[in-house]
């Protein structure tokens, strides 16, 4: 284990941790060994583009994440510099900094505030309990400094070039209750819900907000990038009772009170909530630790989850959509298997969250460019086929699986092909996954564009799963769910270039057959045609693995 | 009556030799009663097979012991000191095998081992050496340097009875330590205990495997429902309740007598498909 900086530095408070009556040795053998595991971990961050590192020498993942979030920050800086109402400019940089801080607490170190091997391991030895409490708040601090650091440092440094120092000493005490109040308020989300629900639910939510998290860093990159355009905007700010339900408004709010030396009524209020609500909070939660320790115990015993339902309308579907008796137990597997395996949600579902928002990139882009009216009148709805741009590489995913080890069970099962499970795969992913972003877009699309886009939404949806067929090349020399996300490579760069070119051609030869009369519904007829024998072939040959 | 010097010496002695006693020890979790009441006395060099069904309390037992569980009433005295919350010294003489493998298997075993080494008071040399050591007989050496996370359960479990014992401690405290070791590293296991046994240790082990608590304890005590049952060797137990093997005494004395019922059901629905 290397000797880390940080806790050279941290050296420099030996005297202050042991007039605490900290072991401070012991704290920092502890503290040496979370950080070096840290480094191990992968950030969610970080969750699209994992490389394979088996060769390579250790890398620290959790610096390496810090140099995104400071690339993010830099979108930041325009907000501290443009805007000349100084409420409103901290209350977006706070919004910020609090959003991100929080989702990455949540998704990269609730295995930290959720820890349980922390007491088996440590509380066994001859550790005293106020020297584990102690490393472990030092290492939340820790992470916490990086973090904010990485997400703050860029826009401080901007903003204290143009407003001075009392701005910087504000900001920074600012950032240390923004910081406070977000730690105790994960903590005491995390107590509520273990308190009324169960550990998989804490674990569910907690994938969720990972989910969400990778969703919104992506979207974020197409919206921060416009903000150059609305910077010139001044705002004039009417202060009404809900502001005071806004955390970001009172951290906000002590830069108009000293800078502006503007002491309105209001202001001392959002003031002192920045002030008084963080500590309030600790202090409730201090009194909570307690019982959310033995409500940890929790997240290790299995209680037994209530009987679920069997889904009628799956089972349905599954007599619908699959030929054979074997189709039909493989395609019941299938959809239990990307329902609730947290890993794969992990890695798939941010994709579908894009998918359903980049159609609306090119349309907003459209209008502004012209006019709405212009645009109905159009041939954008086609931008739906961006939709289809997650199927390659959701395809791909298909073969992994937390759980990859499971896989045997296809080998020593008495079957004679593995055809049905490839298409009953195949056809959950396109009703579980593809479908509902489909439905959802059709929506929104025909009560844009009206009735007559219709038969093109069939031809996209028909056309969809052709690409399914297609890309489940991706799928070649291995089975579904059978292999570790560990070795899930850099998802194939060229690969899904190429893929989104097929795809374009696809969209060229849709846009073709629009400028003929009939012509679209000729293509959709011509496109089912080839899907159903593609299946056909596929199932027959690719997917025609021997066990 | 006044004691002369000579007796307190022999009564310090007699202390000496006491290595745990749990007096009344009771604890709840809410309405539930876990353990009603365990009276016990270990000498050292024994080695305790610590048996019951699943839920009667002997890993609330070891956790109370270890530390790991406050809210009990009654007392904990390990090598004749009261064991309370704050006390920590007298983890330095515990070694412990949980029953799940828990460890930080983002490190390596050296990584892991000098860790958990340093924490009971060795220093880095000294643990880093003594680790080393006994990975290499258990066969381990190669992967001493590779991360935790990639063993095979018998490799992690080896790990872990390398970390409970490398600080060298006079109570030993295994819940179910065999599991997914091989026949012949369960062979060496055993006769380590053997020797730790011969040279003072104490050790409790706790199992559900009757056969092997049979042949390693030289006493057994049988907790079921928060409440010993039953204490004593294992010819001692035999007399007592005439049967013939551990196995037959615990379904006895845990008033299970259903095994050939469940089965004949069991195997029915088997042969209904």
């Amino acid at each position: 284990m290397k000797d880390f900086r940080t806790l050279q530095i941290l050296d420099l408070c030996k005297g202050l941790f042991e007039r605490l009556g900290v072991d401070y040795p012991v704290m920092r053998k502890i503290l040496a060994v979370k950080l070096t595991m840290d480094g191990r971990r992968t950030p969610t961050i970080f969750n699209q583009q994992q490389a394979k590192k088996k060769n390579k020498p250790e890398e620290n993942g959790f610096l390496k994440s810090l140099g995104m979030y400071v690339l993010l920050s830099l979108f930041i800086i325009p907000i501290m510099l443009f805007f000349d109402n100084y409420l409103y400019q901290m209350s977006i940089f706070f919004g910020i900094v609090m959003f991100l801080v929080m989702t990455s607490m949540i998704s990269d170190f609730s295995n930290v505030l959720l820890d349980l091997k922390d007491k088996t391991i440590l509380q066994t030895k001859p550790v005293d309990k106020k020297t584990i409490s102690a490393a472990k708040t030092v290492h939340i601090s820790i992470y916490l400094f990086f973090l904010t650091a990485a997400i703050a440092g860029a826009p401080i440094i901007a903003g204290t070039i143009k407003h001075g120092l009392l701005y910087l000493l504000l900001t920074l005490v600012g950032l240390v209750f923004v910081d406070l109040f977000i730690v105790v308020l994960t903590a005491i989300i995390y107590f509520l819900i273990l308190r009324y629900f169960d550990g998989e639910k804490l674990k569910d939510i907690i994938n969720y907000v990972q989910i969400g998290l990778s969703i919104t860093i992506a979207i974020g990159y197409q919206i921060l990038a416009r903000a150059f355009e609305f910077v010139d905007l001044s705002i004039t700010f009417t202060p009404s009772w809900w502001h005071y339900l806004i955390p970001p408004i009172w951290f906000g709010a002590p830069f108009e009170l000293f800078l502006n030396h503007d002491s309105s009524g209001y202001l001392v209020g959002f003031s002192l909530l920045a002030l008084v609500m963080p500590i309030l909070m600790m202090m409730i939660y201090s009194r909570m630790l307690p019982s959310f320790e033995r409500n940890l115990q929790k997240l290790a015993s299995q209680s037994g989850e209530g009987k679920r339902k069997d889904n009628r309308w799956k089972n349905w579907l599954a007599g619908i959509v699959c030929r054979s008796h074997e189709e039909r137990v493989f395609f019941r597997f299938a959809d239990h298997m990307m329902r609730n395996e947290r890993e794969f949600r992990l890695k798939v579902y941010p994709a579908l969250g894009l998918s359903l928002v980049f159609p609306f990139v090119f349309i907003f882009n459209e209008i502004r460019m012209n006019s709405y009216a212009s645009l109905v009148a159009s041939k954008w709805y086609l931008a739906i086929y961006m939709a289809c741009l997650m199927i390659p590489s959701a395809v791909a995913m298909l073969k992994y699986s937390g759980k990859y080890k499971g896989a045997w069970i296809y080998q020593t099962a008495p079957l004679t092909s593995l055809a049905p499970l490839f298409s009953a795969v195949l056809k959950v992913f396109i009703v579980n996954l593809f479908l509902p972003v489909y439905l959802v877009l059709s929506v929104i699309f025909i009560a844009i564009f009206g009735w007559r886009v219709v038969p093109d939404l069939l031809v996209v949806f028909v056309s969809s799963i052709l690409f399914t067929v297609i890309f489940s090349v991706f799928l070649k020399d291995s089975l579904p769910f059978s292999e570790s996300f560990a070795d899930a490579q850099q998802s194939g760069g060229i690969k899904i270039l190429l893929a989104t070119l097929g795809i374009a051609m696809f969209v060229g030869i849709h846009f073709a057959a629009t400028l003929v009369p009939f012509g679209v519904w000729g293509y959709l007829i011509l496109l089912l045609l080839i899907t159903y024998f593609a299946w056909k072939l596929a199932y027959k040959t690719m997917w025609n693995v021997k066990t | 009556m006044e004691l002369t010097s000579r007796e307190k010496v022999i009564v310090i002695e007699q202390n000496q030799e006491i290595a745990l006693c749990l007096k009344g020890l009771k604890k709840d979790y809410g309405s539930k009663q876990v353990l009603k009441g365990i009276d016990l006395t270990v000498q050292r060099g024994q080695i305790i097979g610590y048996i019951g069904p699943n839920g009667a309390g002997k890993s609330t037992t070891i956790k109370i012991i270890l530390g790991l569980e406050g809210d009990y009433s009654g007392k904990v005295e390990i090598f004749g000191e009261e064991v309370t919350e704050q006390s920590v010294d007298y983890k330095r003489k515990i070694g412990y095998v949980p029953e799940v493998a828990e460890l930080y298997d983002n490190l390596t075993a050296r990584e892991y081992l000098t860790f958990v080494g340093e924490l009971y008071g060795l220093d880095f040399q000294t643990a880093d050496q003594k680790a080393q050591q006994l990975m290499k007989v258990f066969g381990l050496e190669e992967v001493y340097h590779a991360r935790i996370a990639s063993y095979s359960k018998g490799m992690r479990q080896k790990v872990l009875i390398i970390s409970s014992l490398i600080h060298n401690p006079d109570l030993l405290f295994l819940d179910e330590p065999l599991s997914g070791l091989d026949a012949n590293s369960v062979m060496v296991f055993k006769e380590i205990l053997a020797v730790l046994a011969a040279q003072g240790k104490t050790i409790f082990y706790s199992s559900h495997i009757m056969d092997v608590v049979e042949k390693i304890s030289n006493r057994i005590i049988l907790i079921n429902d928060g409440n010993i049952v039953a204490d004593g060797s294992f010819d001692e137990l035999k007399q007592q309740n005439h049967e013939g093997t551990l196995e037959q005494i615990f379904n006895q004395l845990t008033g299970f007598n259903e095994h050939k019922a469940l089965a004949e059901e069991f195997v029915a629905i088997v042969q209904g498909v």
